[in-house]
């Protein structure tokens, strides 16, 4: 009986240090790792706002009564955050969006103007397969195609719109479209951007 | 009772996602884990087992069938501790710890009831159960179902397909390698080099299930 | 058995990647950049170091019955701490190496080592060893990387080495899974034509 007391009471006292080392550690980096996400998204907002106007901008989160959430089928909601110049003129909006690719949830920080026309983009988050689907996150590859698009607009050239996707990679490239494509109508759909004219 | 009890716990999912379980979803996630992204070949989860054990087709069967349970069970224990002990307590970050020790304890019960309650099929999986904690594709499964959000009843569901997924790789390896025991093969690529060439033969053939998911 | 031995066995001798197929997972999936191979190699590296030092300094402690599961979460401990640190200040490493930090704890290298050489020496022979055994094993994730990267890409550790024309038209299948498969085939087969041509010398 000793003998099985002695050996649980060793496994229990490994178990307790690794968890107190570990509950140390944690304490440390996690407030780390929550700055470096807030900070990565805030440059992707400075990085992707400077599509809209140069200079100074300010971020305002707009709460919007009926917006609809295109994006309730991986878990995620759509944000909006409205975009000013410092004078106070509302210049366009930022949100994200995300799309169900081949490996995973891609994620899209778009910039649209008061015209409902996409300005910037960028990849904030993707594990797709590098070489092909991973090539989403260098710009010139695909993702340069949506500046100065409205909604209808979004369409790969496969679903017979304009859109070259990405060599190797439709089911990445129509993810990040339809994504975007779903967002843009949601916020149209809201009165935030104009609705097209008879496209729609 | 364990089926009532599953049912249970699928409608109460604790994280807010979908309550409803969706066919379709469920479809997805089952082909997606069997052929698109196929833990083995495009996954490269539980290449150990898929290169050793895959020399004869009994054994393979064998291992898969092993595998495919100790996932569900493995899935089943680490979902609900993860998000009915970890998550509430803050303690995301013993994951990995904790779903190590899970697996581990989970191969060793296993292996200790089969052989007291069922010697019969002891003798079928038991040689092959040490091998299970060590599978990666075990733990790969379970950090996966937390990674992509999946409420319990997807979980196991995707551990279900998981395992298939594992055991047709494991089994077609097998099959084949049976029959290139008697090919003339250049010296040099004997043995592993000759498995190797053959999963990446398998590899590019799974490759072409990539357009199923659009 | 002197240190350098202890060193250079993991590297050359009893490479655990090229001649006892261990982590095979790992090696197969990150290695499609240089980048990734280098940032798995140092993970793997520091978990290695640290557990073969911690069960070699307490191996007449731990009782044997429980061996293996104090070995499971001294390791579980260590890639833990690995993965808070590399979220803490690689993230773009930790985003692409994904879920395969994680997987360390089960990467048979590691228990391996703390089990076949880390509870039979003293303290300084095993944290040789596992410097010698991760380099080895990152030496061949970059060998295997290099080759997957350059042809699949067309760069190396991220520079263009081929030029745009080949960047837009690559040999895709090398950085795919089943190039993986395929290179490692041919690596293996090389290396089973130097041991006999080694053999065949020493007649």
């Amino acid at each position: 009986m000793g003998e099985i007391f002695k050996t649980g009471l060793m496994l229990m006292l490994v178990a307790v240090i690794a968890a107190v080392a570990l509950g140390y550690v944690n304490s440390i980096t996690s407030p780390i790792i929550a700055e470096q996400k807030e900070q990565a998204k805030l440059d992707a907002m400075i990085d992707v706002a400077g599509s809209l106007a140069t200079g100074d901008l300010l971020f305002d989160s707009l709460s919007v009564s009926g917006l609809a959430n295109p994006y309730a089928s991986v878990d995620e909601t759509l944000g909006v955050v409205s975009v000013t110049d410092s004078a106070g003129t509302e210049l366009g909006y930022l949100f994200v969006a995300y799309g169900k690719g081949y490996s995973s949830t891609v994620q899209t920080m778009v910039a649209v103007n008061t015209a409902g026309t996409v300005t910037g983009n960028t990849v904030l988050y993707q594990q797709e397969t590098p070489g092909l689907g991973a090539n989403v996150s260098n710009p010139d590859k695909f993702l340069y195609q949506f500046d100065g698009l409205n909604a209808s607009a979004l369409l790969l050239s496969k679903d017979g719109g304009d859109l070259d996707s990405i060599t190797g990679s439709t089911i990445t490239s129509r993810a990040v479209t339809e994504s975007v494509r779903d967002g843009l109508d949601a916020l149209s759909e809201a009165g935030i951007i104009p609705v097209e004219g008879g496209v729609q | 009772m364990m089926n009532a009890m599953l049912m249970s716990l699928v409608i109460a999912a604790p994280d807010g996602g979908e309550p409803s379980f969706s066919i379709a979803k469920m479809m997805a996630i089952i082909v997606s884990a069997i052929f698109i992204n196929n833990y083995v070949l495009s996954r490269f989860l539980g290449i150990c087992p898929f290169l050793g054990v895959s020399k004869q087709l009994d054994s393979a069967v064998g291992m898969g069938a092993a595998v495919v349970f100790v996932m569900v069970l493995a899935t089943l224990g680490s979902w609900l501790v993860f998000h009915h002990i970890l998550v509430p307590h803050g303690m995301e970050y013993l994951r990995t710890i904790t779903f190590i020790i899970i697996i581990a304890s989970l191969v060793q019960l296993v292996e200790m009831i089969l052989q007291k309650f069922s010697p019969a099929l002891y003798d079928a999986l038991g040689i092959f159960l040490p091998l299970i904690t060590t599978n990666c594709a075990i733990l790969g499964v379970a950090v996966l179902n937390i990674d992509d959000k999946f409420s319990l009843g997807y979980s196991l569901v995707n551990s279900v397909a998981a395992g298939i997924g594992f055991t047709l790789a494991l089994v077609l390896m097998a099959g084949l390698r049976e029959r290139m025991e008697t090919a003339n093969v250049p010296e040099a690529l004997r043995g592993l080099p000759l498995a190797f060439l053959i999963a990446g033969a398998m590899s590019i053939a799974f490759l072409g299930f990539a357009g199923l998911g659009g | 058995m002197s240190l350098a031995q202890d060193f250079s066995r993991g590297i050359t001798k009893e490479n655990p990647v090229f001649k006892q197929a261990l982590g095979m997972c790992p090696f197969l999936a990150v290695t499609t950049s240089v980048e990734n191979a280098l940032g798995m190699g140092a993970a793997a590296t520091f978990v290695l170091v640290f557990s073969n030092f911690l069960v070699s300094l307490f191996r007449k402690v731990i009782p044997a019955k429980v061996r293996i599961p104090s070995y499971i979460v001294i390791i579980a401990t260590f890639v833990t701490l690995v993965d808070l640190l590399m979220n803490a200040y690689l993230p773009a490493l930790h985003s692409s190496l994904g879920i395969f930090i994680p997987l360390i704890v089960v990467n048979c290298i590691i228990l391996g080592r703390a089990e076949g050489f880390a509870n039979k020496n003293k303290v300084l022979p095993s944290i040789v060893d596992g410097i010698g055994m991760g380099l080895g094993f990152t030496l061949a994730m970059v060998t295997m990387a290099t080759f997957r990267e350059i042809l699949g890409n067309g760069s190396w550790l991220g520079f263009n080495l081929l030029g745009e024309a080949y960047q837009n038209q690559p040999l895709l299948i090398a950085i795919l899974a089943p190039g993986a498969f395929i290179l490692m085939a041919f690596i293996l087969g090389f290396f089973n034509i130097m041991e006999k041509r080694k053999r065949g010398g020493a007649k």
